[in-house]
């Protein structure tokens, strides 16, 4: 088993308050991913929910039980960490047996979680190493590994992937998910890489400055963002956002375009640079001079301002006959549009 | 400033026209001369001297008017029926002063690694006032060993604060250093005291170069504090403790002042130890003999070489270490 609940969790560094009341429920077995700009306290969070912290206030359950008051060695949890925190001074194998000896494990059965675990991360050729003597990828193997051997009631790993280069990041990332699969254990992921966030979690909490702006699965994240922010946040070139006034029941865009919207008053209209096509001849489009056209052979990003001086990104399918300086009309449909209140919320 | 800017100004047309000259190996040669010079005349000059006076007899202070007399020195200081015995050698003094030496070294060496470790353990703590504590233990080292001696006479005299501690308790007082046990015991602890502090830092800046997260990883690993202690502090320390042990050995064998000033090597020669006799047979004593002196120091010396070889070595291991 393995869930875990925070309710009202406050902290506090030295009378500054850097986490506002979290609230926040995890099933056993689920893969939840914290993301959010650097400084918002995602690490903060998840080394609370570790025990290397103590709340200023609020309630931290795992499977019903309050822990709040626990020390990290008594909830149960593995940790991997950013850095690896790796034992320098011990080989492969006392790294991942140290913890089980604490634990005063027959020696047995330390042999056998060991070897397990090995096979599981391909490192039991390198059991007999010092951390020093490992690439960047076998530490990190290690690291998972000495936190699988405990079997924990929940994985809590802190950016684990972001002391990696790109190809190893996406490989680890593939064998992370796989690991998660078959241990069917809880997981809370932290990371800066949306890549990351959106092919791992079952799960996405999108944290800005200590507090949870929503969460939810990482589709719905990115069709339905509830407020500006996540939509700024997740997909990649940022959503397009423009800043309008809605009378009578409709908006219009540069270029003539008007659309019926269910709001009065000061509105943004938000458009992803995927949803945007260029306009066909009796398509009313949004004029746009083209600043950057970055051709990446499947897609061509285009990056162009507005007649308004505002920036818009688009993103084609293959390889269109566009230069710099050309001026476009950029098209989409309504269906695609997300619209927000003047307070940046959601609006249907 | 305006005198160096002077100077600099002064020496850079020189400087320039020498390096012109001779290139890059003259330049070196210009910056080492100095510190050469100044090493050579108070270093490697009175350490030939020394030699030179080791393989001479005789009362004489000046050089040409001494006799050459080959090894006779080292062999009067060597000989010795039973070496563990003072009493059956010919230099008993020596001896006496090497058997105290050897007898301090081993215990203010085990005290002083043991009391800078805990205090470096619960300085990088976070303790309330920590700076402060840090400073409090650093400031003895830069006492001069005078000054501690006698600020240290004044606590352990017969009538010092001390005693006066003892009687206002309702106790004798006690001569701590008219007593054998108590005034060697007093010269480790204020030697012990007196350096406690440089190498309580060498400690700190060692565990505070231990990553913060593996003492994480460890709570995470519900490991218990001894074990955290012994299997990651220890080990991960031990480059620093290595120098520090090696360290605090070559100056303890070579305590003098404080002690010096302290117990005047008594009560007998109960804390005599091989520099005072090196100092008082050189030139302190009614028979002097800078010979005697020389040979014993040449000995000593031999002593410490070996030592520094030891720590020269740990250090780079220690660095190596560092670097992985
Ligand atoms: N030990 C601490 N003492 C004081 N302030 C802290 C401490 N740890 C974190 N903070 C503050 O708490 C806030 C959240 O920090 P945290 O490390 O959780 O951010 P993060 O989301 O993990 O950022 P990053 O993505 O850069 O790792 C920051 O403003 C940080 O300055
Ligand atoms: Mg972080």
């Amino acid at each position: 088993m393995g869930s875990i609940a925070l309710r009202g969790i406050c902290k506090s560094f030295g009378g500054i308050e850097v986490i506002h009341g979290i609230d926040l429920e995890i099933a056993n077995g689920e893969l939840v991913v914290f993301v959010g700009p650097s400084g918002c306290g995602k690490s903060t969070l998840l080394r609370l929910i570790a025990g290397l912290e103590r709340p200023s206030s609020g309630l931290i359950e795992i499977d019903g039980r309050d822990v709040t008051r626990l020390g990290a060695a008594d909830r149960g949890l593995a940790m991997v960490f950013q850095s690896y925190a790796l034992y320098p001074h011990m080989t492969v194998r006392q790294n991942l047996s140290f913890g089980l000896e604490n634990l005063r494990m027959p020696k047995a059965e330390i042999a056998a979680r060991v070897a397990e675990a090995a096979r599981m991360l391909a490192i039991g050729d390198l059991l007999e190493r010092r951390p020093a003597q490992l690439s960047g990828g076998q530490r990190q193997r290690v690291a998972i590994g000495r936190a699988i051997v405990r079997n924990p009631t929940a994985f809590l790993l802190d950016e684990p992937l972001s002391n990696l280069d790109a190809e190893l990041r996406g490989t680890m990332r593939a064998e992370l998910a796989a690991l998660h699969d078959r241990l069917g254990a809880t997981m809370i992921y932290v990371t800066h890489d949306q890549i990351e966030a959106m092919t791992l979690a079952d799960r996405i909490v999108v944290l800005r400055r200590g507090r949870i702006e929503q969460v939810d699965t990482p589709l719905n994240l990115y069709n339905r963002p509830a407020n500006l922010f996540v939509a700024g946040f997740i997909g990649s070139p940022a959503m397009n956002l423009f800043r309008t006034e809605a009378r009578g029941g409709r908006a219009v865009l540069p270029g003539g375009i008007d659309l019926p919207v269910p709001a009065d008053g000061p509105v943004v209209l938000g458009i992803r640079p995927q949803h945007l096509h260029p306009a066909g001849p009796d398509e009313a489009g949004i004029p746009a001079e083209l600043r950057l056209v970055e051709a990446l052979g499947a897609e061509t990003v285009l990056h162009g301002i507005t007649d308004s001086g505002e920036p818009l990104v688009a993103v084609i399918d293959g390889q269109p006959a566009v230069t710099r300086g050309q001026r476009l009309r950029l098209a989409f449909d309504p269906a695609d549009m997300h619209l927000f209140d003047a307070g940046g919320r959601r609006i249907g | 400033m305006l005198p160096f800017v002077l100077a600099a100004r002064v020496l850079e047309p020189v400087l320039a026209l020498w390096q012109r000259r001779t290139g890059h190996a003259g330049m070196i040669a210009v910056f080492l001369i100095p510190n050469m010079t100044i090493f050579g005349i108070f270093v490697i000059v009175p350490l030939v001297l020394n030699l030179l006076y080791s393989f001479t007899g005789g009362a004489e202070i000046l050089l040409e008017q001494r006799p050459w007399v080959g090894m006779q020195q080292y062999e009067r200081l060597l000989d010795c029926q039973n070496h563990l015995q003072p009493m059956t050698c010919r230099e008993d003094q020596f001896w006496r002063a090497v058997h105290n030496t050897a007898r301090f070294v081993l215990s203010q060496v085990a005290l002083m690694v043991t009391v800078s470790m805990i205090t470096a353990l619960i300085l990088n703590r976070r303790i309330a006032g920590r700076g402060l504590w840090r400073a409090v233990f650093f400031f003895p080292v830069l006492l001069s060993p005078v000054v501690v001696g006698l600020i240290w006479r004044w606590i352990l005299q017969r009538e010092g604060l001390l005693n006066l501690i003892v009687v206002r308790l309702g106790g004798d007082p006690v001569i701590w250093l008219n007593d054998r046990f108590w005034a060697f015991a007093a010269a480790v602890g204020v030697s012990t005291w007196a350096h406690m502090g440089f190498y309580t830092l060498i400690l700190l800046a060692g565990l505070q170069a231990i990553p913060r997260d593996l003492y994480e990883a460890a709570e995470m690993d519900a490991t218990p504090p001894s074990r955290v202690f012994w299997r990651i502090t220890l080990p991960l320390l031990g480059p620093n403790l290595a120098v520090v042990l090696v360290l605090a050995l070559i100056r303890a064998v070579q305590i003098f002042d404080e002690a010096y000033v302290l117990t005047g090597g008594g009560p007998g020669t109960a804390t005599m130890f091989m520099t005072q006799y090196i100092y008082e047979v050189g030139f302190a004593s009614f028979l002097r003999n800078p010979g005697l002196a020389a040979a014993a120091s040449i000995l000593m010396g031999g002593l410490l070489v070996v030592l520094t070889l030891i720590q020269l070595a740990l250090s780079r291991r220690a660095e190596r270490m560092r670097q992985r």
